[in-house]
């Protein structure tokens, strides 16, 4: 090879690289702001689907949980606080799922919302179905543990997704309450441990 | 001439849906007809990206066929690719996001299939524009076809819905939605896609004599 080829072969590949950086940072600087409002609208919705009464869902902070940011809210309705939404991760079979759930005044779960996850399509993503997410409204902390077969007290698991079902109820929702609790309720230190399984 | 050449070129779009069919007849980029594949909403959007990807990858890299240098094709062929594949992951999020939210994991790969970078590399690098987009279409229908067999054969026995829409209430045989099951299901298709078209090819040849 001659420092001729070599030359070539360098502009060669430089010019295509370069057109082809061009047109990658057109295509993002188009789909980016319009990616970053459909989150946002994303995240409003759901806050609204969580607590249908309230009128207003004022951020008080932020806490971390698996190395990851997440927010929590009040809710109020009229003035008057009706409740709390979090937003917490769980570590699962093949991804963190990002969750929100939503807690009334005495800190007894309503509704929670499976955001985004990659569990196994079609097994592990059941978490995301009615059937799983329902069976949290009105549990208190002490009954969000999974149980396999039937149960009504607790948290029954989705068959072929233990892992799933256990990351979303033992993980996220349960240290998300429990740290709404610590901070809230309890006005301690923001800084709960995630338990290690 | 001009119809001599339709014919071609009818030929080289079916070429890719049935005589080499990626995933049936090549046995190539299997890892997704498996991963993506047990629910047919999932495998329907994945062949869709991938039928995109492999037009815009054969149409570009045959426009530049001329002026690529050989010793540094692959890099290029790959950058092409990955750029392809980066311009559906960034307009699926923006326009598309409860589909991109299912699937989005799974388009990144297409960077890595071997079918893509086989038709770059033995096609579209050596034919002009129309045939190699010709190519590409019949490739890629190959896939959506293949994708969307599979994935329609395993969310219905494994799953017992179709597009998320329950139609028996029980699993009928839920291992078809395990990664396992999916080397079963593709391994019984593809099975059954070849003894289909050995069949139809046998008595083609009976009609002609």
């Amino acid at each position: 090879m001659t420092g001729r080829d070599i030359f070539k072969i360098t502009l060669n590949l430089v010019i295509i690289y370069l057109i082809g950086g061009f047109i990658l940072a057109f295509v993002f600087a188009t789909a980016s702001p319009k990616i970053f409002r459909n989150n946002e609208e994303a995240e409003k919705k759901a806050l609204k689907q969580l607590m249908p009464d309230a009128d207003a869902n004022d951020k008080l902070g932020e806490w971390s949980i698996h190395d990851k940011h997440a927010k929590y809210f009040i809710s109020k309705k009229g003035g008057d606080t009706i409740g709390y939404i979090i937003q917490s991760f769980g570590k699962g079979y093949s991804s963190y799922i990002n969750t929100f759930i939503a807690v009334d005044k005495d800190f007894t779960v309503q509704k929670i919302n499976v955001l985004s996850h990659a569990e196994t399509p079609g097994l592990g993503d059941e978490i995301e179905a009615p059937s799983f997410k329902d069976q949290f409204k009105g549990k208190t902390i002490e009954h969000l543990k999974v149980i396999k077969g039937d149960t009504k007290d607790d948290i029954q698991a989705i068959s072929g997704a233990t892992i799933s079902s256990r990351a979303v109820t033992e993980d996220a929702v349960k240290n998300g309450v429990a740290f709404l609790i610590k901070t809230v309720k309890e006005g301690g230190k923001a800084d709960v441990k995630p338990e290690q399984h | 001439m001009s119809s001599q050449s339709n014919t071609n070129l009818k030929e080289l779009f079916l070429n890719g849906i049935v005589k080499e069919n990626t995933i049936f007849k090549l046995a190539l980029s299997l890892c997704p007809s498996i991963a993506v594949t047990n629910n047919l909403k999932n495998g329907v959007f994945m062949g869709l990206a991938v039928l995109f990807v492999q037009v815009m990858v054969n149409l570009t890299i045959s426009l530049m066929r001329k002026f690529i240098q050989p010793k540094v094709r692959l890099p290029i062929f790959m950058l092409v690719i990955s750029g392809w594949v980066t311009v559906t992951q960034l307009m699926m999020a923006a326009f598309v996001p409860d589909v991109y939210g299912k699937v989005g994991l799974y388009i990144a790969l297409i960077v890595a299939f071997a079918s893509i970078l086989a038709r770059a590399e033995m096609f579209a690098s050596k034919n002009s524009v129309i045939p190699s987009i010709v190519d590409g279409l019949g490739m890629g229908v190959g896939f959506l076809f293949a994708l969307t067999v599979i994935s329609f054969f395993r969310e219905l026995v494994g799953k017992g819905s179709l597009w998320g829409n329950v139609i028996v209430n029980t699993k009928p045989l839920l291992i078809l939605i395990l990664p396992a099951g999916g080397f079963f299901a593709v391994g019984i298709l593809m099975a059954l896609f070849n003894w289909i078209n050995t069949r139809y090819a046998a008595k083609g040849v009976h009609a002609s004599h």
